[in-house]
């Protein structure tokens, strides 16, 4: 006989504003089987908690109902107060009258008559619920980062000082994303490269990194605790182990003038090469796209000019497989393409540049020594006009979202212009100033103040060549007059973007993505580091724009999430799994398609002497994530899932 | 010599050898213009085989007979281009592997009956092509059209009468090559999805059911529509689904043996972001 206790909570007035929760649970202790039915301010605080525990043990109730949040809210935290009561917390199941009810609807009646149809409907699914119990599975310590930008070395680096495996895979030749690009970092403006290539080096010669780069991971097979990984490291031509990074190939190369990644083009590198001087491994690799040996068949000077031989064109791609317990995802941005923007004349005109070319301009390290000249003919300009919105918020465009730190770094870019060439003017064209952050605001106004930028308010329509200088139309809305400026260069504040290949890459490893690209994380606010997907965490600008300090913390909050989960030997599932029943299974094998995660295998159903039978579907409950695709799609309704069986299902259905 | 006796001394010939175990054709059925199946065993047998334009039943579903296939011999059939796509299907299925089974091929236009080249299934890869290219001027139907063009209501209506006259004797399921499920859905009453009752409730439940269950796997080849002793036409409901399939997903049934299940394979360059 089921004694179900009804809780109806009024979550302060997000419920009880629209739903009438004394007469609920008036008309809910009515239904067959509801031995108890209440209502109470704040069921998920510690009084309503204990008051759960209380009819449980009082009323030796045989199933729970929560009327109250959605499951994804407090679920667990209701069955935990179950099971601390002693009934099993699959016992436990949750009404969701807040988000389905209160939230939605205006009329109180029909909001307290919908009301009790969700909590009848949940009543009649938890009297068919069975008693579950958790699942065990091990836990692999160790873990993978994927990207070597500086989130990337912060979380491979916290997880492997704390005592943990760590395989950090990059795809670039070298270890420092695009934080190695950038000159100095706001708002404190010290060196970039100073503060990040002393991390490099850790993260490589850390004894728990293992450190992969030019090497991508192709796929992500299993679950949490229990990843595996296959990784392509592609051919480098160049071999780690004996090379001693002295360089003499990359100075004999006959191919020098090849656009530089890492310098946006605006500097050139050799066919054989490395992507900067301070890069980690400090060890060149051939770009077969533009090596004369590999496009003509002949050359081999960087060959001969190794002296340790350490040079092999014979090098093919290699895959390695790993046996990952949780995954980190920091893939990192790119910057739009500003070709978009005809009207700024961005690859027409060379002496109009992106936010992160002038990074490469203004770098000790870059093409120019950190001197500002322009690209067209090598002159210090007098007179800069920065963009910023080129290409954020700009739904007609470009992206509809704001990118986060152009303003930020216009500002810097102003100053250390204005640090670098004394005589020099320089207007920025802005929408609003966004400057929230530690010390940010003081920086955009000591820009404004004691640099002497100019901050025009209002967008730029127009940039055409005149003589050597390049004019700008623009207008300043707070004067409410069009201006026109003659610059000398124009730099625009390009949007940040997903990596090109982000959706691609989110579906290899099995994550959710937004609309842009950007990958998901569980709950915008109380998880915002973990992604859909058990398991598999993610930091940095993969997920959103961010500036530094926000990448690093979400990259030490995802490797505290990894430690976490490495604390235990086992991990504990939930016994949300599908089963199969073997007797009227056609084994038609849809299921084992249909499977995301490859949980289903095929079995043989033999005799007694051995002889096939029939062959059915099998679940692995180890890798079932209890989707209930497989469920779904089974004709003959062979297979169920526990915890949301037919069952449960037909009764909930059946209840409203 | 005409067709059948063509193929008539091939069946002995293959009997006679020991090719195949078994031969599934057609022989003369209770009314002049009728055919019943023939499961042929001995050259003898044969004498009875008759091949026309009035052998339309597909055969494919009698090589799902308990045990049939299970000694792995080979068996011929009888088979229309349907058939051989409900071969690739059931193939693809794992109901039947496709090396086993010896097609007997023709083709009926006309009145008159053209036998096809080929034994293996992939060997009728060109024509199936072939087939899916006419297929989108080939499904349509004056009826359906007509159909499409009512409102919600009238639709509902239609079907609803249709389907008043339903005996729940599920001669659709029985007659279908690919309901081989050992139990079938609206056998299942541990809950009971689909309600028993030939009321509207019913007989929608079933139809819809069933119109799934076949969508992507259909060939048309109408068993169901000529075992329905009330006349329900019921093809009309798979040719729709047929439709959807082939213009939504580009999904044309049974073009080859390994061909995957529309609604249970997925691309990764769906256009759905939902899709991992």
């Amino acid at each position: 006989m089921a004694k179900i206790g009804v809780f109806i909570c009024h979550c302060g007035e997000n419920i009880s504003a629209k739903v009438d929760c004394k007469k609920l649970a008036a008309t809910i202790a009515e239904h067959p089987g509801v031995a108890v039915s209440v209502d109470y301010k704040y069921f998920c605080a510690d009084p309503g908690q204990e008051s759960i525990k209380k009819a449980i043990r009082e009323n030796h109730l045989t199933g729970v109902v929560v009327a109250a949040c959605s499951p994804r809210m407090h679920e667990a935290t209701f069955r935990k107060a179950c099971a601390e009561a002693g009934l099993n917390p699959y016992m436990c199941e949750i009404a969701n009258i807040r988000e389905h009810c209160s939230w939605v609807h205006t009329d109180q009646d029909m909001a307290t008559e919908k009301a009790a149809d969700i909590t009848r409907s949940m009543v009649e699914k938890v009297k068919r619920n069975n008693k579950l119990q958790p699942i065990e599975v091990p836990v692999t310590r160790r873990a993978l980062v994927i990207g070597g930008g500086v989130a990337g070395i912060q979380a491979a680096l916290d997880i492997a000082n704390a005592g943990q495996e760590v395989v950090l895979v990059e795809r670039e030749p070298s270890l420092g994303g695009h934080m190695a690009q950038l000159s100095e970092t706001f708002p404190t403006l010290d060196c970039s490269q100073c503060i990040l290539t002393p991390r490099m080096v850790e993260a490589a010669q850390h004894p728990k990194i293992r450190l992969l780069t030019y090497a991508e991971v192709v796929s992500v097979d299993g679950y949490i605790g229990n990843f595996h990984v296959k990784v392509k490291m592609k051919a480098r031509y160049v071999d780690m182990e004996s090379c001693t990074g002295c360089g003499d190939c990359i100075t004999k190369c006959p191919q020098k003038k090849i656009s530089s990644e890492f310098d946006c083009g605006i500097g050139k590198r050799a066919a054989i090469y490395t992507p900067f001087a301070q890069s980690v491994p400090n060890k060149p690799v051939i770009d077969k796209a533009t090596c004369t040996y590999f496009k003509n068949g002949k050359c081999k000077i960087c060959m001969r000019s190794c002296q340790i031989n350490a040079i092999n064109f014979d090098m093919q791609d290699e895959f390695i497989e790993l046996e990952i317990g949780a995954i980190v995802v920091a893939t990192g941005f790119q910057v739009q393409n500003n070709a978009v923007y005809g009207e700024y004349g961005y690859g027409k005109y060379p002496d109009v540049i992106t936010g992160l070319q002038f990074e490469r301009l203004a770098s000790a390290s870059g093409p120019t020594f950190g001197k500002i000249l322009r690209p067209s003919d090598g002159k210090e300009p007098k007179n800069i006009v920065f963009i910023q919105c080129a290409g954020s918020r700009d739904p007609s465009k470009g992206v509809r979202y704001c990118s986060k730190i152009c303003c930020m770094y216009t500002a810097k870019h102003a100053m250390l212009y204005s640090h670098k060439v004394h005589d020099g003017k320089s207007h920025i064209f802005y929408m609003d100033i966004r400057a929230a952050g530690k010390g940010y605001d003081e920086f955009t106004r000591r820009t404004i103040e004691e640099d002497g930028v100019s901050y025009l308010r209002g967008r730029v329509s127009k940039v055409w060549p005149k003589m050597s200088k390049l004019m700008v139309r623009g207008v300043d809305t707070l004067l409410g007059k069009p201006v026109v400026i003659a610059a000398d260069m124009v730099v625009l504040a390009t949007a940040m973007v997903p990596q090109p290949d982000a959706k691609e890459f989110a579906k290899t490893i099995g994550i959710a993505y937004d609309e842009y690209g950007f990958f998901n994380e569980a709950h915008l606010k109380l998880r915002p580091v973990e992604s859909s997907t058990a398991g598999i965490f993610l930091a940095g600008t993969c997920q959103s724009p961010k500036d530094i300090p926000d990448s690093v913390s979400q990259a030490s909050a995802s490797a505290s999430k990894v430690l976490a989960l490495f604390s235990k030997q086992t991990l504990e599932r939930e016994p949300v799994v599908a089963s199969n029943n073997e007797a009227t299974c056609a084994g038609c094998w849809g299921c084992v398609l249909a499977c995301p995660y490859n949980a289903i295998e095929k079995k043989d159903i033999l005799d007694r002497s051995g002889k096939l039978i029939k062959r059915v579907a099998s679940v692995n409950p180890g890798l079932c994530q209890g989707c209930g695709t497989c469920v779904t799609f089974c004709r003959s309704n062979s297979l169920d899932l526990a915890g949301f069986t037919e069952k449960q299902i037909f009764a909930e259905v059946m209840g409203l | 010599m005409t067709i059948q006796e063509t193929y008539k001394a091939r069946v002995k010939k293959l009997l006679a050898s020991g090719t195949v175990k078994m031969v599934i054709g057609y022989k003369p059925g209770t009314t002049a213009d009728r055919r019943r199946p023939h499961f042929i065993r001995t050259p003898e047998e044969a004498d009875q085989l008759v091949l026309d334009s009035a052998c339309i039943t597909n055969l494919s579903g009698y090589l799902l007979s308990e045990g049939l296939l299970s000694d792995e011999k080979a068996v011929a059939i009888f088979l229309k281009p349907d058939g051989i796509r409900s071969i690739n299907i059931l193939a693809a299925e794992a109901q039947l592997n496709s090396e086993q089974i010896l097609i007997l091929g023709f083709d009926s236009n006309d009145n008159q009956v053209t036998a096809l080249e080929g034994e293996k299934v992939e060997e009728f890869t060109t024509l199936i092509e072939s087939i899916k290219e006419q297929a989108p001027e080939a499904l349509k139907n004056p009826l359906l059209e007509q159909i499409e063009g009512m409102t919600p209501k009238e639709r509902f209506a239609f079907w609803q009468g249709e389907f008043s006259r339903c005996i729940k004797c599920y001669a659709c399921r029985q007659a279908c090559p690919m309901c081989y499920c050992r139990r079938c859905i609206v056998d299942c009453n541990q809950p009971q999805w689909v309600n028993t009752s030939s009321h509207t409730l019913g007989n929608f439940e079933w139809n819809i059911v069933r119109a799934f269950h076949l969508s992507g796997r259909c060939v048309g080849c109408g068993n169901c529509d000529r075992a329905c002793p009330v006349n329900i036409p019921l093809r009309l409901i798979n040719a729709k689904m047929a439709q959807e399939v082939l213009g939504a997903f580009d999904h044309f049934s049974g073009m080859s043996h390994t061909q995957e299940p529309v609604l249970a394979s997925f691309k990764k360059d769906d256009s759905e972001t939902f899709i991992l």
